[in-house]
């Protein structure tokens, strides 16, 4: 080829590279990967989510797991194209799918050995479109019921899920998880679909899974678990002059809880139940602080947030054990001054057209309950706008429904206590203990309206007169106590949102909160139990309860506020708050304890749990299942594109193949010189 | 993708290379030097060009006139470097003939002028290599495997290896090509390294449009295929030459 031919040739090829890619449109989502780091990261996607972890009681276990020591890889498919399945596969499950599945995978052992992993959808329009699920069963805890009928459905949705073991890990996508696995599902209609295949990896493992330990004790005595519990808190208002023992008046306790449970472990608002009826709760402790002459009044009002509720009404049954032990807990209190007991159950689901319904369920016909019923009843009269409606609950119910008075019932079959409910004869809840019972699925003014009528009636009952009607003094003091409207709202949405959630401003008053999302669920009794805590290990919400309560109880004697930067102050009847937020607290005269909350079958010695032997005396002990939680390492997972094998081989071959015939060919080419230089 | 496969893409792109250095360069250390200092002084040219282009990265993604530019001041200062790599050897040659003269031994055949030339080359190509295809291939050993957007029939890291396996080729066999051009004043020699080097270079912006690949890479092969063919021509031509000169010599 002369030079010209040659020149134009390539100077064309030049030419037609830099000219070519004009008319082509340049493909839309253009990731620029500069390193590879960024290449790794566009590979291995990784999956947000909420997994369902590993949970263990006396006889077994349930929840999920990884089945090994390993990762589980598994193709990705949707539920709905699951057929004769050879391997197993990693199964997209939508929400409204999700209590079929799992049953299925319960009664199916062929089904179920087809499942590597599943991931679960649920976006926000799935709770529109679903009428109601419920994991839990069908009587919660019916076991510490004090009534012998425990085949009354409490919960109708009920589908007891929750309650059974899996031999596979589970995982709820988050919105941006969502977004990523589709993104992955999407490409299905690309060339390359006949030799890949896109897989999920779970790094699920759970340690009892690895050591073998499959019920509380075992794991319990390996260390591999630990078991379920919290702090639950008290405060008393006004404070409790604890060295003097005279003059102890009579306590009307009022307990809520702060703990709920769902399928999956971070993911449980719990906004229904029980955690509106903390906010009403929380709502009646504000008005009634700025209520002044408190310590005039004939009773003593006592303010109890138990947690581990759901899991064998460990906070309950801990703090009555600590009455009983008269110990440092609970100093200033004694079980026989309790008079009456008030539960704050759901509440925020009882408005109507305005009207604001609730149910108070009552233990049995005594004075006392009568007195809180009354009082129920003056305090809702009480409101002129008439929005409020205390009904008593049906005759037909067997009792009380599941909360924590059932506890004291059933340690003390006397207890005059009212629960009061947003439902009479079922639970209103159609999200009972799901991963749906968020902030949409409850309604502030019902929760404002019962935290309103219950700061009335506590009001009431301190006031321990039954004619408060007719004095205008009273009625007029009745009349002042209001609950503010936006604090309930604001705290709404610390409390069961994850925007602002426990950043949000009134929260961050108090505590400096380890995580933005509030998981409400009871967690690990992590160290010592004590009550005097190591706050590292008391949760978020119990630490902001603390502080919050001790602010509201506390009485200012002389108006002088010293500083305490070391959580202690020097009078003994005195509290440190808001140590955290502020890098120093603040001294105020106030009666606030830590309680801790774990089972009263679990002993902490030497630096381990042991469980104690079964005593008849304890008879909630006996039914009571220890749960403990796994530990765990890791909770990760992450989408990517396989190659079939036989592609991989293809690649070796052709690049050994490439590399031979090289060789050859150089050989070839060498012999070639060497017979051209030797010619003569 | 697993170890086979990663293993089959690194062969893919230096396997032939690897043939080339067992055969013919592993036999002499001053082949393996030239090989070195080759690759040095390649890698030493991109450490130059990053720095002069560093103030304008990253450069926008669906733009690409930057990136022609960005090819064509690369393949530019590449190729001064190369004559000024040509002029190194030069005195170094005339150093190794003397010497030879001294020590009463032959001066460099024309075989061994080549194959200088041709460890220079592979040096250049396997620099390339390692640098725009190996050292993206660790992800390569892990289970996963990547899919670009542009082009999804194939994965990224074969397309990676096939390029950098045209460049091996083109480096190494351009290198002797330029070597004789500059040693025998043949413009047309001196003239077509650059322009295949060039339009090899344009010829990856191909890849940019979607399915860009299907075109590119096929041209891309095609210029190798034309710098192999037009090496062997001349090698062919200047063994028939010299043959001829020495051969009443030689009876």
């Amino acid at each position: 080829m002369g030079l010209p031919r040659l020149v134009a040739v390539a100077f064309t090829l030049a030419l037609v590279s830099i000219f070519l890619p004009l008319p082509f449109s340049l493909a839309g989502e253009i990731t620029s990967i500069e390193s590879v780091p960024d290449l790794q990261k566009l590979m291995y996607v990784a999956v947000d989510g909420y997994p369902c972890v590993r949970l263990l009681n006396l006889s077994g276990e349930i929840g999920c797991s990884n089945p090994g020591l390993s990762k589980v890889v598994a193709p990705l498919i949707k539920l709905k194209d699951v057929k004769d399945l050879v391997e197993p596969h990693t199964v997209l499950v939508t929400a409204d799918e999700m209590e079929d599945f799992f049953t299925r995978v319960s009664n199916d052992l062929s089904f179920a050995s087809k499942i590597g992993g599943v991931l679960i959808e649920s976006g926000s329009s799935f709770q529109q479109k679903l009428k109601g699920l419920s994991p839990d069963k069908m009587f919660p805890q019916a076991e510490f019921s004090p009534y012998k009928n425990v085949e009354y459905k409490w919960n109708p949705m009920a589908s007891s899920i929750m309650w059974k073991a899996y031999n596979f890990p589970v995982y709820l996508l988050s919105e941006s998880g969502i977004t990523a696995v589709q993104k992955f599902l999407s490409k299905k209609d690309m060339k390359h679909k006949t030799y890949t295949s896109d897989v999920a990896e779970f790094n699920m493992v759970m340690e009892t899974t690895k050591a073998g330990t499959h019920n509380s004790e075992a794991c319990l005595q390996e260390g591999t678990c630990l078991p379920l519990g919290g702090y639950s808190v008290w405060s008393s208002l006004p404070p409790i002059n604890v060295s003097s023992s005279n003059n102890r008046k009579p306590i009307v306790l009022t307990v809520a809880s702060m703990d709920s449970a769902s399928f999956f472990r971070d993911k449980s608002f719990g906004a229904d139940s029980p955690i509106s009826g903390l906010v009403a709760f929380l709502g009646a402790v504000d008005a009634l602080s700025r209520v002044v002459g408190f310590s005039n009044l004939k009773k003593q009002l006592v303010f109890l947030v138990l947690t581990g509720e759901t899991w064998g009404y460990l906070g309950s049954r801990r703090f009555l054990h600590e009455l009983d032990l008269h110990s440092d807990a609970v100093a200033g209190l004694s079980d026989t001054m309790i008079e009456t007991v008030l539960e704050i159950g759901s509440v925020g689901k009882g408005s109507s057209g305005g009207i604001n319904t609730f149910f108070a369920h009552k233990t049995r016909v005594s004075s006392a309950t009568n007195m809180t019923l009354d009082a129920l009843k003056i305090a809702q009269d009480s409101f002129t706008s008439k929005n409020i409606k205390i009904l008593s609950a049906d005759k037909t119910n067997p009792g009380i429904p599941p909360s924590s008075t059932m506890a004291f019932m059933k340690k003390n079959p006397q207890t005059s206590a009212v629960v009061l409910e947003d439902f009479d004869t079922k639970f209103v809840n159609k999200f009972y203990h799901s991963h749906l019972d968020d902030l949409s699925n409850v309604n502030s003014s019902s929760v404002v309206a019962a935290a309103s009528v219950v700061a009335r009636t506590l009001y009431i009952l301190a006031t321990g007169s039954k004619d408060t009607s007719s004095s205008a003094t009273s009625s007029s003091a009745l009349g002042s106590i209001h609950v503010n409207a936006s604090f309930v709202e604001e705290l709404l949405a610390c409390l069961l949102s994850c925007e602002p959630g426990l950043s949000c401003n009134l929260v961050k008053d108090y505590i400096s909160p380890t995580n933005t999302c509030p998981g409400n669920y009871a967690g690990v009794m992590s160290g010592e139990p004590s009550s005097n805590p190591y706050l590292g290990s008391v949760s978020d919400v119990s630490r902001f309860l603390w502080n919050f309560l001790a602010e509201k109880t506390s009485v200012q004697k002389g108006n002088t506020t010293s500083s305490c930067s070391k959580g202690t102050c020097s009078r003994t009847d005195q509290v440190c708050i808001k140590a955290e937020s502020n890098k120093e607290g603040t001294c105020v005269v106030s009666t606030t304890r830590y309680v801790p909350a774990y089972s009263t079958r679990l002993k902490y010695a030497d630096g381990a749990w042991t469980i104690l032997p079964q005593n008849t005396s304890d008879s909630m002990g006996m039914v009571d299942p220890v749960w403990t939680e796994s530990n765990w390492n890791t909770i990760s997972v992450q989408v990517y594109t396989v190659q079939h094998s036989a592609y991989d081989n293809a690649v070796l071959v052709a690049g050994i193949t490439v590399t031979l015939l090289a060789y050859i060919g150089i050989m070839v080419a060498e012999s070639f010189i060497a017979k051209a230089l030797k010619q003569d | 993708m697993t170890v086979a496969a990663g293993i089959g893409y690194a062969l893919l792109a230096l396997g032939p290379s690897l043939s080339l250095f067992v055969s013919v360069i592993s036999r002499k250390p001053f082949l393996i030097l030239t090989l070195l200092s080759s690759t040095l002084v390649w890698l030493v040219s991109l450490i130059v060009l990053s720095g002069l282009w560093r103030p304008f990265l990253p450069l926008k993604a669906n733009v690409v006139w930057p990136y022609a530019l960005l090819v064509l001041s690369s393949v530019c200062f590449q190729e001064a470097l190369r004559f000024l790599f040509w002029k190194l050897y030069m005195r170094l040659e005339d150093v190794l003939d003397s010497f030879a003269d001294r020590i009463s031994r032959p001066r460099l055949f024309l075989t061994d002028k080549l194959q200088i030339a041709l460890a220079g080359g592979l040096g250049h190509g396997v620099a390339h290599a390692v640098f725009f295809c190996l050292s993206l291939l660790t992800p390569a050993f892990g289970p996963a495997t990547f899919y670009v957007d542009r082009f999804s029939k194939v994965p990224f890291f074969l397309i990676s290896a096939i390029i950098a396996l045209a460049f091996v080729t083109i480096h190494t066999f351009s290198m002797v090509i330029a070597f004789e051009g500059y040693a025998k004043g043949n413009k047309v020699d001196q003239v077509i390294v650059p322009v295949i080097h060039l339009s090899a270079g344009m010829l990856t912006l191909v890849n940019f449009a979607s399915e860009g690949c299907v075109i590119g890479v096929p041209l891309l092969y095609l210029v190798a295929s034309l710098t192999l063919l037009h090496c062997g021509k001349m090698v062919w031509q200047r063994l028939i030459e010299s043959r001829n000169q020495s051969g009443p010599t030689l009876r």
